[in-house]
């Protein structure tokens, strides 16, 4: 669908600002009771959802043209979908696909950041949109015997995504992730230098055709190479394998899945039998692509019309995507299964959590918004009392990282691999 | 029309570069509002000419007193959800009072909070409970601000049973008058706090906001002590659930029911009853029978699917004269007593509690909506807009007259297809103040984004109107005051003329916008 489809999801905006807040019911105290960094940040009603709606409908009917506050108001948000999630307790529209269109539409009339220009260039260079080379891709698996799906099969292709394979700080996860895999007897393998990007940031940054290319790249190489299972420890990817891949509509020889998704199962199939103590109190951070935006895409064509007088219905029925379906339990599962580790709550949690900050390509064009955002997470963190923040994202993990250090704080920071990997 | 001279430039220094604006793509999602196609036919009113983020009550004035000395009108907003908030053209300012975000204080002892303009209802609830109180949450839903429903606005929540209405919880107010001078109402005038609205003297409570509200047209209010009331749940209600279906459980010293009626006579005497017995805590027609499918749909798509399959009629017809009541006791044996009175009512009436809200997970449901107000917007679900009509604040027999009257018009605008069949029947409403009045709204929905069912609404709106004369039902709650004034006015002893002689005296420069008021 492009912008012009959602002409009437801009109009039906009721400018409630409920997009401003966690659904309401799950609001539990003054401080954390915002949900949108957009917002918090900017503060005119034009950087919330709701105000986005109404600027592209500004835009359509040429009521306001481009201008850099336009474009700072599409790009100054991560695209979380927090807002998506509270306006959709309520209501049947579609914030963030709007802001998606959006985004679309600003690449296709050329309204670009350079900062995004410059990730795209990489991207289109070597397949990643960090500025590195695709040679160094593989190295974060140096002397780690693990086999490689470019040359032997493997039922299970661990992808590692390109934080993982090019933020040097986080290559003990990956190296992590592939040996407890291993330690649970996985024929596991990886693509090295081969691997690609998932596309996935691109998309959110309004640059679809790189999506379509590496999905479809992606999904016939993984199929030539048989794989049964798709493993990933990025939630930006398995957000975007979920949900976007299924779109180019390429079929999917194989399951996709979450390192902690699998890890749950398999320390519930007794594969994996964390023993030893780790006495540490936690609280767990929701990546926004492995909670909310990780739903799986359901595929819906059909058409709006109108019965009993003025309702209007999506025929047929269309299941919206709602954030009721993420991966909320898995990575708490794994986190209770380690003797001594005790997981204390955030307020804003599951498919309400507060965005780490680093998402839809704001890290890159605003570094100051994303540690901002970054470091109201940790002072929630902090106030439940844990001793360390966990989470399941590179992403995430990167921007906690350089907001801690900026401002010299002593929370300590997990990813849920390294906890395990200490309790077996 | 931009600001003219250096208004900008003075404004600016007040507040800081970075809380001014008057870029097209920030004002235009300020002209943008709720109910506008019913004023100007599109989604958009008159953009402002800037956009003003003050951040104290200090500079709340200076922009005040700016305006003046220029001669450039200004109108405030607090969550700005509604067209009431819009400005009446370009040279107008709009201050948005996002950063005047906070909970000055809860006064546990003296039951009440005081709070700026961008506090919300849910905001202060979940604070108030952590002390044992709560706050009365408008029908709007608990995304409103309390600062601006006490001082400016006409709002009545269910739970106005117990903790009355708008008009009825503001205490001290901090108000920057249109001119800038800063009036501070009530006892914080004698530098005695917030625990009073009025005196010494007069009150000018209602010179403050009369009946609807003076809607931005009398300056701006910067801090206001809103009442709380006894609240005997747990400290924090825990939520079960994922959206969009989040519920909780009934503590043991609350109860939660439907109460329905075999007609209208018997549900009004069982409203004077329970208000008489004084046993209600949150209580009103929050599902008229056309929305109850609502609470088996999660798609406005489903919800047509339960209607026209008519899996739905049996339970609709056995809420066509019911309301919702959440019943809180202090003890158990108070909740035991509530109960047993309720009981004896329900036999004196012929009333009976549906099957459906003895389940335990509606019950869960139905608890958390009622008490936290939380999903009012579902009325925007079908249709994505709705409208009211009808509803004054009244004797309960007078609320009943105007939702049989708003059913009967209704009748004719569903044949026409320009608003939701909604079975002509969705008022909405309740008792104020253990039962001395209250009101019974008439709400419709229709299609903002469709030209024929907005026009539908406009003309809805002005049939209602007359029939209100006609039938001397009572101004409505929800009339918005600049029509009002022309329609119910001259019926109610011309009070627009002393509403213009107080706006003149307050506001000799007309600079705080008059546009949803009076001139």
């Amino acid at each position: 669908m492009a912008l012009l489809d959602y002409r009437n999801d801009m109009q039906r905006c009721s400018r409630c600002s409920l997009c401003k807040w966690p659904p309401l019911a799950q609001i539990k105290s003054w401080r954390f009771s915002n949900v949108c960094p957009s917002m918090v940040w900017g503060n005119f009603h034009a950087y919330s959802a709701g105000g986005k709606l109404i600027a592209a409908l500004s835009l359509l009917d040429g009521r306001i043209d481009y201008s850099d506050k336009f474009l700072e108001i599409v790009y100054q948000c991560q695209m979380g979908g927090a807002c998506d999630v509270s306006c959709k307790v309520t209501r049947d529209l579609e914030p963030l696909e709007v802001m998606l269109e959006l985004r679309a539409k600003c690449v296709e009339d050329g309204q670009l950041l350079p900062a995004h220009m410059v990730m795209i260039e990489s991207l289109r260079n070597d397949d990643n949109p960090m500025g590195k080379l695709k040679a160094e891709r593989g190295k974060w698996a140096e002397g780690l015997d693990v086999k490689d799906i470019t040359r032997e099969k493997a039922d299970v292709l661990y992808f590692a995504g390109c934080r993982y394979s090019f933020d040097q700080d986080l290559w003990g996860i990956a190296r992590g992730a592939v040996t407890l895999l291993k330690k649970a007897g996985v024929d596991v393998g990886i693509s090295g230098k081969e691997e690609a990007c998932c596309g996935g940031r691109a998309y959110e940054m309004g640059y679809r055709g790189e999506l379509t290319k590496y999905a479809e790249h992606n999904i016939e190489t993984w199929n030539t190479a048989g794989v049964r299972t798709v493993v990933t420890s990025c939630s930006d990817c398995y957000g975007t394998f979920k949900y976007h891949y299924p779109k180019v509509g390429k079929t999917m020889n194989f399951e996709v899945l979450h390192i902690t998704e699998y890890l749950d199962r398999l320390i519930k199939e007794g594969k994996l039998k964390p023993t030893r103590k780790v006495p540490l109190q936690v609280t767990y951070h929701d990546p926004c692509h492995l909670g909310r935006l990780s739903e799986a895409y359901i595929p819906w064509e059909g058409v709006e019309r109108k019965v009993l007088g003025q309702i209007v219905i999506q025929d047929p029925p269309k299941e919206f995507r709602r954030g009721t379906n993420g991966i909320y339990e898995p990575p708490r599962d794994v986190l209770k299964s380690i003797p001594g580790l005790e997981l204390v709550e955030m307020e804003r949690i599951k498919e309400y959590a507060w965005c780490c900050g680093a998402g839809g390509g704001v890290k890159e064009a605003y570094p100051d918004f994303a540690l901002w955002t970054a470091k109201e997470r940790i002072e929630e963190a902090e106030a439940t009392g844990a001793e360390a923040l966990v989470t399941a994202c590179p992403w995430c993990e990167r921007n906690f990282r350089d907001a801690l250090e900026q401002d010299g704080e002593k929370m300590k920071l997990y990813n849920i691999v390294e906890l395990l990997l200490e309790a077996l | 029309m931009a600001l003219t001279g250096n208004v900008y430039q003075v404004l600016e220094d007040i507040v800081g570069s970075e809380n001014i604006s008057d870029e097209p793509v920030i004002l235009d999602t300020y002209a943008f509002q709720y109910l506008a196609e019913t004023e100007t036919g599109t989604k958009f009113c008159a953009r402002p000419g800037a956009v003003v983020l003050p951040g104290s009550t200090e500079e709340v004035q200076a922009i005040v007193k700016t305006c003046n000395r220029y001669g450039v009108k200004y109108k405030a907003l607090s969550t700005g959800w509604g067209v009431w908030n819009a400005v009446s053209g370009a040279g107008t300012i709009q201050l948005d009072l996002r950063r005047m975000n906070r909970i000055l204080d809860i006064d546990e002892k003296n039951m009440y909070a005081v709070v700026e303009p961008y506090v919300i209802g849910a905001q202060l609830q979940v604070e108030a409970m952590k002390r044992g109180l709560n706050c009365h949450i408008v029908g709007a839903g608990a995304n409103f601000s309390p600062l601006a429903s006490c001082t400016s606005l006409c709002g009545h929540g269910l739970s106005g049973i117990f903790m009355g209405y708008s008009a009825r919880n503001p205490l001290a107010v901090e108000w920057v008058l249109p001119t800038g001078d800063i009036l501070r109402l009530g006892s914080l005038g004698s530098g005695a706090g917030w625990f009073c609205g009025d005196g010494p003297g007069l009150s000018l409570r209602g010179v403050m906001r009369g009946f609807l509200g003076a809607m931005g047209a009398m300056g701006v209010f910067t801090k206001c002590a809103v009442k709380l009331y006894p609240w005997h749940g747990p400290p924090v209600l825990p939520m079960q659930g994922v959206t969009p279906e989040y519920r909780t459980s009934v503590p043991d010293n609350f109860r939660f029911c439907a109460i329905a009626f075999p007609n209208w006579d018997s549900f009004a005497d069982a409203t004077y009853k329970i208000c008489e017995a004084e046993i209600g805590y949150v209580m009103g027609r929050q599902l008229p029978p056309g929305l109850v499918p609502l609470l088996l749909a999660r798609s406005s798509a489903e919800y047509a699917q339960i209607r026209q399959s008519g899996m739905a009629d049996e339970i609709m017809q056995e809420f066509k004269h019911a309301f919702l009541l959440v019943l809180a006791g202090g003890s158990l044996r108070e909740i035991e007593y509530q109960e047993k009175a309720l009981r004896e009512i329900l036999a004196e009436t012929g009333g009976w509690i549906p099957s459906l809200t003895q389940d335990p997970e509606v019950q869960k449901l139905g608890f958390s909506f009622m008490l936290k107000a939380d999903r009012q917007a579902l009325i925007f679900k079908l249709a994505c807009t709705f409208h009211t009509s009808f509803g004054a604040p009244t004797a309960w027999d007078a609320a009943v007259a105007g939702a049989k009257m708003g059913e009967k018009i209704k009748k004719k605008y569903i044949e026409k297809g320009v608003v939701v069949d909604d079975l002509a029947d969705n008022a909405w409403g309740g008792p104020y103040e253990q039962g001395r009045f209250g009101h019974l709204e008439e709400l419709f929905m229709y299609d903002p984004s469709d030209p024929e069912s907005a026009k539908g609404a406009v003309e809805y709106i002005a049939e209602a109107d007359e029939a209100v004369l006609k039938g001397s039902l009572g101004q409505p709650i929800g009339a918005l005051p600049k029509q009002a004034v022309n329609v119910y006015g001259p019926a109610c002893f011309n009070y627009q003329d002393w509403m213009r002689k107080l706006k003149r005296a307050f506001d000799p420069n007309i600079a705080s916008d008059p546009i949803s008021y009076i001139e």
